[in-house]
């Protein structure tokens, strides 16, 4: 019944992320017959400086439907996306609960406070897990409506890798949370570095080879076929050390 | 209950003391509840009622002194979830679920207790007039706190443990649930441990007491024998009352007030009257004391 209380607590933010990565996806495969008419014809952009750099880069990758895919959908749109809603999914718990919205009725159930936290955590991954794989199935499941084709294989790659990696911003709201007592500090703080080390690895580019974004991109895969290995295990590794503070902090606290 | 059972302590705290962020919430407090009574924790506002309660669950971690629970240490997180699983609870603001409506907060509680009471349930159930299907966001105070009890009582808990369970509940409501309470402990073997500050209640219900101030004991006992051995001793001088030190045992305040001299002693009036007689007492008046006067006396002579 915990896994219940848990879904419950979570659904809203859930079930809105998917539908809204679900939309999506799906736009994203639907107006590709558009994006590809576009690019027919010569383009009339400014190509100096990176952003010219970047927006040619992008109108290259897409003259081929799966660089078209990973650029707009698993390097841009679903990273964003995702990671808002798992830092949303992540945000709240005990602390935030307090007196009067059912911490103490929790804490008065006989089980200890990890394996509260335990259930917690895991329904929330669970629910990441299939915001990371169900939407990028939706564009394997469209392409042949618009005549394309996508692997199913590379879509299950770049999810898996996304889920791993980007993991790690779930688990920092999750930390936050057994540290502030109300939903909006750890949501915005755990925002706030999220966009800082997107901004960072966009702006310093030695900084991109390094970035957790980039394994979340599964960029080394799509261009040499190769897993991101060590960014995953790093990715997988902090985020563990944050849900072991997570429970280490909340097994201290008072309430 | 037999007498066995009745001799050893459900709840026990020694010089139990809780701080946070350096104010003593509870400081030295002893705390001593045989099995099978119904024990009133009394204390103002603050004087560390619930402090103590989270203490006892494992909500709160002390800074110093040692409780057991059943025997149990109560600040150990594995001995702790024991305790829970033979300890219902309601806490002050009746903290439930408000996303679950009242047959999914039932079925939610009974997964976690192997003696959920599912006969008491629904027979609380109808008795309490609750809706299952109804969100708990949309139950009345009153019904919250039905609510909140029902879930402790079908724990087939031995030990109940109620923060504050009549505050801000009308009298109606409040009469509702004081009955309910004692018709189960009537039934069940179970000892109750309830705060309060409503002395009304706990006279009504309690047979111990324990009244608290500032984190401290300062009365405890059976409240027979609270009853039996505090007395108001008036006594009456032919002048003004003597300005003189009236160190008797057991006296807890001495007033002045014009001719009289009132004593409020806590073993007893022979001593007192003994002494008064000595300064010269032209008249002696002994009267017993309510709970009420009890509780007020004590806290105002630790102001």
């Amino acid at each position: 019944m915990l896994w219940y209380k848990s879904w419950l607590e979570t659904r809203w933010r859930f079930l809105i992320g998917l539908a809204l990565l679900i939309v999506s996806a799906t736009g994203t495969v639907l107006v590709y017959p558009r994006v590809a008419g576009i690019l027919a014809a010569p383009p009339k952009v400014d190509v100096s400086g990176e952003i010219g750099r970047r927006v040619m880069e992008a109108i290259e990758l897409s003259r081929d439907y799966r660089g078209y895919v990973w650029s707009q959908w698993f390097r841009q749109n679903m990273p964003q996306m995702w990671v808002l809603f798992a830092v949303l999914i992540g945000t709240g718990g005990l602390l935030s609960q307090g007196s009067g919205g059912g911490a103490l009725f929790t804490l008065s159930l006989p089980i200890t406070r990890q394996r509260l936290l335990a259930i917690r955590a895991a329904t929330g991954l669970a629910e990441l897990v299939v915001m990371a794989f169900v939407p990028s199935l939706f564009v394997t499941m469209f392409s042949p409506a618009i005549g394309q084709s996508y692997s199913l294989g590379d879509a299950l790659v770049h999810s898996a890798c996304l889920f791993i990696a980007g993991t790690t911003f779930f688990s920092l709201a999750f930390l936050l949370s057994t540290v502030f007592a109300d939903i909006w500090r750890p949501a915005l703080l755990a925002c706030l570095v999220a966009a800082a080390l997107a901004v960072t690895a966009e702006v310093v580019r030695e900084f991109w080879r390094f970035s957790v974004f980039r394994v979340m991109t599964a960029e080394i895969y799509f261009r040499d076929g190769r897993l991101p290995w060590l960014g995953l295990l790093a990715s997988a590794a902090l985020s563990t050390a944050m849900l072991y503070a997570a429970a280490r902090n909340i097994s201290r606290q008072d309430f | 209950m037999g007498a066995t059972v009745r001799d050893a302590p459900v709840i026990e705290a020694v010089d139990l003391r809780k701080s946070y962020e350096g104010v003593e919430a509870v400081r030295g407090l002893n705390l001593e509840v045989p099995a099978g009574s119904i024990f009133g924790f009394l204390g103002r506002n603050g004087a560390g009622k619930t402090t103590t309660i989270k203490v006892l669950l494992g909500m709160a971690r002390p800074t110093g002194g040692g409780v057991r629970v059943f025997g149990l240490p109560a600040d150990s997180p594995e001995a702790s979830v024991d305790i829970r699983r033979r300890t219902g609870f309601v806490s002050e603001d009746k903290d439930l679920y408000d996303y679950m409506d009242v047959g999914e907060m039932i079925r939610l509680t009974a997964s976690f207790y192997p003696r959920w009471r599912a006969d008491l349930a629904q027979r609380y159930l109808r008795a309490f007039e609750l809706p299952p299907d109804r969100k708990v966001k949309a139950l009345s105070r009153g019904m919250r706190t039905k609510l909140a009890l029902l879930l402790a009582l079908c724990r087939g808990a031995e030990l109940l443990i109620l923060d504050e369970p009549t505050s801000g509940l009308d009298p109606a409501v409040t009469e509702e649930v004081l009955q309910a309470l004692v018709t189960h402990v009537a039934s069940e073997a179970m000892t109750v441990f309830f705060s309060s500050h409503q002395i009304a209640e706990v006279d009504q219900i309690a047979d111990r007491i324990a009244i608290i101030d500032r984190g401290r004991t300062i009365v405890s006992g059976a409240l027979d024998d609270l009853r039996e051995n505090f007395r108001r001793v008036q006594l009456v001088f032919d002048g003004a009352a003597p300005e003189v030190e009236f160190s008797a045992p057991g006296v807890v305040r001495v007033r002045r007030n014009g001719r009289v001299l009132s004593v409020l002693s806590n073993a007893g009036a022979e001593r007192v009257i003994e002494k008064g007689r000595a300064f010269g007492a032209v008249s002696v008046d002994v009267v017993p004391v309510t709970l009420k006067e009890i509780f007020l006396e004590t806290v105002a002579a630790e102001d």
